[in-house]
């Protein structure tokens, strides 16, 4: 997503999830799109029977092709907002529990991904920051806010730069982050 | 030693605040500083569990970088980890003749000076949440009384996150858990920004930060989002002669 846009889907597991994608792209509403918006889990269990009216335009395509209960997941790292993970299902029903604490944790590692393939680095030399508890590293985000001060970008940007500088310098984001902070180290 | 006219008034001032417009960072750091004050610990501390399952520092009673990290060991081993896990109150009274329990960890706590650890866990209803982490500068076991008002504050600590109005709408407690360690990722994001602005360390940057909400009266949260949008005037943080909380 950019600003509130809908800027175009990164993935799709089936010809329906692709179809979902494209129909918020194209209408610019769904679960999808209010689920970035809103900053929240966004869940429809019968798009037959919806819970609120809310997507006069998505709904009836959506429904054709297949799709009974739509969920929306925002994907975000911190503060920083990127887009949305779909998930659709052929029959009516919310997510359990599982499901749900599920897609979290996937919409989480994705979120990161996503900000890893824009800092151009390779997902094998990130992986060590997918392990549990990396979001955590507060040194990490203190540095982003200082990078962001610095270099008058946003502080999504910033995350971005300081991923991309500890993978270009064959170091770890953490080390990198402790050195700005220290501020031993500014990027060039 | 606990006083316990002080305690009481302690907890009464927390419950107040649960039953006003509260921010979950704000009153979980207060938390923590009021458990420092009453049952005379030397540091206190709230994590939680995230949706992918780590634990996350909330609030802290300092933010000196060595109490930070010594809590962000804790996702890996310690007693917090330990208190989340069973459920039950975890106590180590002397890291220095004891410390194979928590290799790392108790390395940690004893090059900062501390001698003795405690964690209570956060539980609601069937689900426990987290842990309120407790540091002592001596080696000694909690007095009774002590574990009572630890417990109180503990069970405080979690009413404040499941009942918060922002997360009204969420449907499970993980949402509620994500949004108040997302909200301090927020706060990390904003000390950083108001350090480099007006050129002081995070622990004071945050210190400023809780002296602006009070001024402005806006919440903790509020506040570190639009630092980090870039929407907030920082002159005031940039220039005030921070008033110590």
């Amino acid at each position: 997503m950019s600003g509130d846009i809908p800027r175009g889907s990164l993935s799709s597991t089936d010809d329906v999830s692709q179809l979902i994608e494209e129909l918020q792209y194209t209408l610019g509403e769904g679960p999808c799109v209010d689920a970035y918006r809103q900053d929240t889990v966004v869940a429809e269990p019968d798009l037959a029977e919806p819970v609120a009216r809310r997507w006069p335009a998505f709904t009836p395509p959506a429904l054709q092709a297949g799709a009974r209960a739509v969920f929306g997941f925002p994907l975000r790292v911190g503060t920083v907002r990127l887009g949305a993970l779909n998930l659709y299902r052929d029959r009516p029903g919310l997510l359990n529990r599982e499901q749900h604490a599920d897609a979290l944790v996937v919409a989480d590692v994705a979120a990161r991904w996503v900000l890893d393939a824009q800092a151009g680095a390779p997902s094998g030399v990130v992986a060590k920051e997918l392990e549990a508890g990396a979001d955590f590293h507060f040194g990490v985000h203190n540095a982003a806010g200082m990078v962001s001060v610095q270099e008058g970008i946003s502080v999504a940007e910033a995350l971005i730069r300081l991923r991309a500088f500890a993978f270009g310098n064959d170091r770890l984001l953490d080390d990198v982050a402790d050195d700005i902070v220290a501020g031993r180290v500014r990027l060039p | 030693m606990f006083q316990a006219a002080e305690a009481m008034r302690s907890l009464a001032e927390m419950a107040d605040a649960l039953v006003d417009d509260y921010d979950v960072v704000d009153l979980l750091t207060g938390l923590a500083d009021r458990c420092v004050n009453v049952l005379g610990v030397a540091a206190a501390g709230v994590m939680l569990v995230s949706p992918g399952g780590s634990l996350g520092l909330v609030a802290s009673s300092s933010e000196t970088m060595r109490l930070l990290e010594l809590f962000e060991l804790q996702a890996q081993e310690g007693p917090c980890l330990d208190a989340f896990r069973t459920g039950e109150r975890v106590e180590h009274q002397d890291l220095e003749a004891e410390s194979s329990r928590w290799p790392s960890f108790s390395a940690a706590a004893l090059k900062e000076g501390f001698q003795s650890v405690s964690a209570l866990p956060l539980r609601f209803r069937d689900v426990t949440l987290g842990a309120l982490n407790l540091f002592s500068v001596t080696p000694a076991p909690m007095a009774e009384g002590d574990v009572i008002v630890a417990r109180a504050f503990a069970d405080l600590a979690t009413l404040s996150i499941v009942q918060h109005r922002a997360s009204a709408g969420a449907q499970r407690v993980n949402e509620q858990l994500s949004a108040a360690l997302t909200s301090r990722v927020v706060i990390e994001q904003a000390k950083g920004v108001v350090a480099e602005r007006a050129g002081v360390d995070l622990a004071e940057a945050f210190s400023r930060l809780r002296a602006y909400t009070r001024k402005s009266n806006l919440r903790l949260t509020d506040v570190a989002e639009a630092a980090v949008a870039g929407t907030l005037d920082l002159d005031p943080l940039a220039w005030a002669h921070g008033v110590r909380w």
